[in-house]
């Protein structure tokens, strides 16, 4: 079990995931205060990360629970907002098709946004052999719990195959990075958020937050149709009770989009 | 919204992302997502951010506020800016914030 090409993918995976965390940290920072300023504790909110593991929705359910928001609204407008996970889903099946269930099982919880983007690069590269094969690392560590889980299974398929596929140990590696990241990035949001004063009114970094993801959306007309038809019935649906609005807003964006996509389409 | 309403809120939401995540690796695994599903997803993201971005902005206690002489418009107007112009989301928030401050002394 020396020199493990598993680890070695898992490894690529850790390493090539790492530069995204620049980029998440702060989402986590964020999220770990804003959840703090909304009430909610802080068992709780750090418990979240690890339950949703989603930053967006995560962002958005602290916005939500500061505005007074209630129950439904809330599951409806994240379960809404997190339905782009199907599609990651669709994109990865083709690749992961053949794992054992335990594995499939395994990734679909670590299938975030950042993940996806560096383990859909690894799938589409030639061939399955690792992506760096520096045999012989001096300081590499014998294979850890997450490894020796999965054994049996491995043992079974490094039995047949000289060039096995270990790509789902890139992915791993990948996911498990972002978790560790994003766990705590909220950790550390958590800690800071108890000492800021709200005078300084962090939890302006949501909306602000929300903006720039937006500004990168709006490439394509009829996302912009979405974009302009759900913020105007944000203010036209404000009256409805619990925020519902904010849901009969953006299924008003969807159908602005869909529309502009058939007209689109027709012209 | 209470503590333990709240705890079932996170699980429900965690719970339905997982079956998003699972479904065509798993649940669905031999067969490929119906054209309308891709089509939706692509405008979901877009729509919730603006939705929420003008709510959070102009809505105040069921009530649309637009409140032109209060600093946040004015910062999120400098964000926007920004955004568009660097596509950072770093800089659209440091800039948000230091603009909510600058205009704080101002207002």
């Amino acid at each position: 079990m020396r020199n493990s090409p598993r680890l070695t993918e898992f490894l690529a995976g850790c390493r090539d995931e790492s530069p995204l965390l620049l980029g998440v940290a702060p989402f986590g920072m964020i999220y770990g205060i804003a959840a703090l300023a909304a009430g909610v504790p802080a068992w709780l909110a750090q418990l979240a990360s690890a339950i949703v593991f989603a930053g967006a929705a995560q962002l958005v359910i602290v916005q939500m629970l500061a505005a007074g928001a209630g129950f439904m609204p809330i599951a409806l407008t994240s379960g809404l907002l997190n339905l782009r996970h199907v599609l990651y889903s669709a994109s990865m099946a083709e690749y992961v098709r053949h794992l054992p269930r335990r594995w499939r099982l395994l990734l679909a919880y670590v299938l975030t946004d950042e993940a996806y983007a560096v383990a859909v690069l690894r799938y589409q590269r030639r061939g399955p052999e690792p992506a760096a094969a520096q045999a012989g690392n001096p300081d590499e560590a014998p294979p850890s719990a997450a490894s020796t889980a999965c054994s049996a299974s491995d043992a079974a398929i490094g039995a047949r195959a000289p060039a096995e596929d270990l790509r789902h140990w890139y992915f791993l590696g990948a996911g498990f990075t972002l978790w560790a990241g994003w766990q705590l990035s909220t950790a550390v949001g958590l800690l800071f958020g108890a000492t800021i004063p709200p005078e300084w009114e962090l939890d302006f970094a949501v909306p602000l937050t929300f903006i720039a993801l937006l500004t990168l959306l709006l490439r394509e007309r009829a996302g912009q149709a979405a974009a302009l038809a759900a913020g105007l019935g944000a203010l036209v649906f404000a009256a409805l009770p619990y925020k519902l609005g904010l849901v009969a807003a953006i299924l008003l964006g969807l159908a602005a989009g869909a529309w502009t996509v058939h007209r689109l389409e027709r012209a | 919204m209470s503590t333990a309403s709240l705890v079932l809120l996170l699980v429900l939401v965690g719970v339905l992302t997982y079956l998003y995540r699972y479904a065509m690796i798993g649940l669905f695994a031999s067969r490929s997502l119906p054209g309308w599903l891709h089509a939706l997803c692509r405008h979901i993201a877009p729509a919730s951010f603006a939705a929420l971005t003008a709510s959070g902005l102009f809505v105040a206690g069921g009530e649309v506020v637009l409140a032109f002489d209060t600093p946040r418009p004015w910062a999120a107007l400098v964000a926007v800016l920004v955004a568009w112009r660097t596509r950072s989301v770093l800089a659209t928030i440091a800039a948000g914030m230091s603009a909510l401050y600058l205009f704080k002394l101002l207002f």
